[in-house]
């Protein structure tokens, strides 16, 4: 079985800061629907 | 539907088809048919994978769910970008250089054939279940909608998806569910904008959204945490990132999307471009609903939206009474929303909190009276626990868009549940080939051999499908149980896949044992509690994980390498 190789990815240099910056997205959604529901409420 | 909404939808279902169709020649291996011979880049997997999880139910009944319980219903998805990453970094990799046909395929690899069996089994269980389910659905709301017969809504759909998916395999299963999220983005803005065009024009947007919001539409996070409730912060992140985890990193119809990038990098960022696109797109989905229920505000709603079920109620005694109390709610609520609207511009604090109440006390009146109109259909034999969610949005796009927009709307749920049903046929087609003939009945045939079983096999699921929903009716209240029974298999699926990647000493007996215990105490929290279905993946991964774990240290021969056996 030939490893496939891991290649890095097209932005930010490595997948770990990609994943990071994906988890910093979604808490900043989650803040910004928190003060859309805050804001109409 | 007039003639040019005519001309739109058969345009858009036919080019759809057609393109697929022209980007899948040359699928004549099984790598081709199956896999796209491992050649697709990530914005066409992105758009599949979208297009896959987005069933045309989503669209409908999503819509009519904002409409009645506000848009909570989006924190549903916050589990998702978790679930992505957590793939991205374990699953793709591993998926990938093992270079299986299905997740199932990797587990014999990883664990024995007995557990690669059982796992494939609860796949075709929980899939083929579901894939009547995404056909049937929606045919019978088009069909009350539109007047057609519901086994015409059902033939329209289910041979167009079983001719391109037979004929084109995996390349044209996902070059259609391109053009069909083409279509559906094109839609779903078409709706939002004329929506907004068709408010009163004394209701500006900035005013439209305050009264959604005041009558507590925009609901889109809650903190409260209740182990029964499915929406709210907690179960969508914890509940959410587990069932988006057994969803995308062990359902075939998610896992075949991304299998077919050409490399790792491309179906990482299929992946990733889902977590960072499905909730934005939910949110707008569910604000189309929410900016509905403010055009319902100022234009009169039916007392119900489905036409069938309030003919059936109009000749009982308690309609008369039941109605004239809506129409006097409805009326009490356009008069406060105008006021409202009207203080909250002049910035009358006083007048603002006057109208607020009596906008909020019509609202529950409304309210009241639509749930007693839900009670007699019921009680005339409508069904038990009905709801009329599925009709809002329908007859709202029937009733007020222009022509041509009609067309392309009720396009997008046909786009929407061809791209569903496309992607269940043909994993449940590459599951039976290859966990099945090709790993227990015939082990070395030709490669032609099996490219015709293949197809043969998804011709199969979709027969499957098509008859299953046209049988749909005749299962009534059956339905909802089948919708809550794919939830009763993700979890054991899960915990065996948590155990291939996480616990390297578990080997095939352990795992098998954990997977059995797994769907055991699934159905027990099912029958014996009441906690929400969304909680049943977090129950069923820890106690495969659990029970695997104890057998591995308690038994150590279960600790002895696996068997490297490959279909």
């Amino acid at each position: 079985m030939s490893a496939e190789r891991d290649d890095a990815p097209p932005f930010l240099g490595e997948w770990r800061r990609v994943y990071l910056a994906v988890l910093v997205y979604l808490a900043v959604v989650i803040s910004a629907f928190y003060l859309f529901t805050q804001a109409y409420r | 539907m007039r003639t040019a909404d005519w001309i739109v939808l058969v345009t858009s279902l036919v080019s759809i088809v057609a393109y697929g169709l022209y980007r899948s020649r040359g699928s004549n291996t099984v790598d081709r048919y199956l896999l796209a011979g491992r050649t697709m880049p990530w914005y066409a997997m992105a758009l599949s994978i979208m297009a896959t999880q987005a069933s045309a139910v989503t669209f409908i009944s999503t819509t009519g769910q904002s409409y009645i319980d506000g848009m909570r219903f989006v924190q549903f998805y916050f589990g998702l970008p978790i679930a992505m990453v957590i793939i991205c970094a374990i699953a793709v990799p591993a998926f990938h250089r093992a270079k299986v046909y299905t997740a199932y395929e990797y587990l014999e690899n990883r664990f024995d054939a007995k557990t690669r069996g059982l796992a494939s089994v609860i796949f075709l269980m929980q899939r083929g279940l579901s894939a009547g389910l995404t056909i049937y659905a929606p045919a019978i709301v088009l069909s009350v909608i539109l007047g057609w017969p519901e086994r015409v809504t059902t033939m329209i759909m289910g041979v167009t998806v079983v001719t391109y998916t037979v004929l084109g395999g995996i390349k044209a299963v996902t070059w259609s569910d391109v053009q069909q999220m083409c279509v559906i983005f094109l839609g779903l803005i078409a709706a939002l904008v004329t929506v907004i065009v068709l408010l009163p024009h004394s209701i500006s947007f900035g005013d439209a959204v305050y009264l959604a919001g005041a009558a507590g539409r925009l609901n889109a996070v809650t903190t409260n945490f209740d182990w029964k409730d499915n929406y709210n912060l907690w179960s969508g992140l914890l509940g959410g990132t587990f069932l988006f985890l057994s969803y995308f990193g062990c359902d075939q119809s998610q896992v075949q999307r991304y299998l077919t990038g050409k490399s790792i990098t491309e179906s990482r960022l299929s992946l990733l471009f889902n977590a960072v696109a499905k909730i934005p797109m939910q949110f707008f989905i569910l604000f189309i609903g929410a900016m509905v229920f403010v055009f319902y505000l100022f234009v009169q709603p039916p007392l119900l939206f489905e036409r069938a079920q309030l003919t059936r109620i109009q000749s009982r005694a308690e309609y008369p009474a039941i109605a004239r109390r809506f129409d006097d709610a409805m009326a009490h609520r356009r008069v406060a929303a105008a006021a409202l609207a009207a203080a909250h511009h002049e910035g009358d604090s006083a007048g603002e909190a006057r109208e607020l109440s009596a906008y909020r006390a019509a609202q529950a009146e409304a309210n009241d009276a639509h749930t007693s109109a839900e009670r007699l259909v019921e009680l005339s034999g409508g069904g038990k626990g009905f709801k009329d969610t599925n009709y809002i949005f329908l007859t709202f796009v029937t009733r007020y868009l222009p022509v041509g927009l009609v067309g392309l709307v009720i396009a997008v749920i046909f786009a929407a549940t061809m791209s569903a049903s496309s992607g269940e046929i043909n994993s449940l087609a590459t599951v039976t080939l290859v966990d099945i003939y090709r790993r227990h009945i015939r082990r070395h045939a030709s490669d032609h051999h099996y490219v015709l079983a293949s197809r043969v096999a998804t011709l199969f699921w979709g027969a499957y499908a098509v008859l299953f929903a046209g049988w749909g009716k005749r299962l009534g209240s059956l339905i909802v149980a089948v919708n809550v029974v794919g939830s009763l298999f993700y979890g054991s699926l899960l915990g065996c896949f948590v155990l291939a990647f996480g616990f390297r000493r578990v080997r095939g007996t352990a795992a098998f044992a954990g997977m059995i215990a797994g769907e055991a105490a699934i159905f027990s929290a099912f029958l014996f509690t009441s906690i929400s279905w969304l909680w049943y993946n977090v129950i069923g991964c820890g106690v495969v994980v659990l029970v695997a774990l104890a057998i591995t240290y308690l038994k150590p021969e279960q600790t002895a390498p696996p068997a490297r056996a490959r279909a």
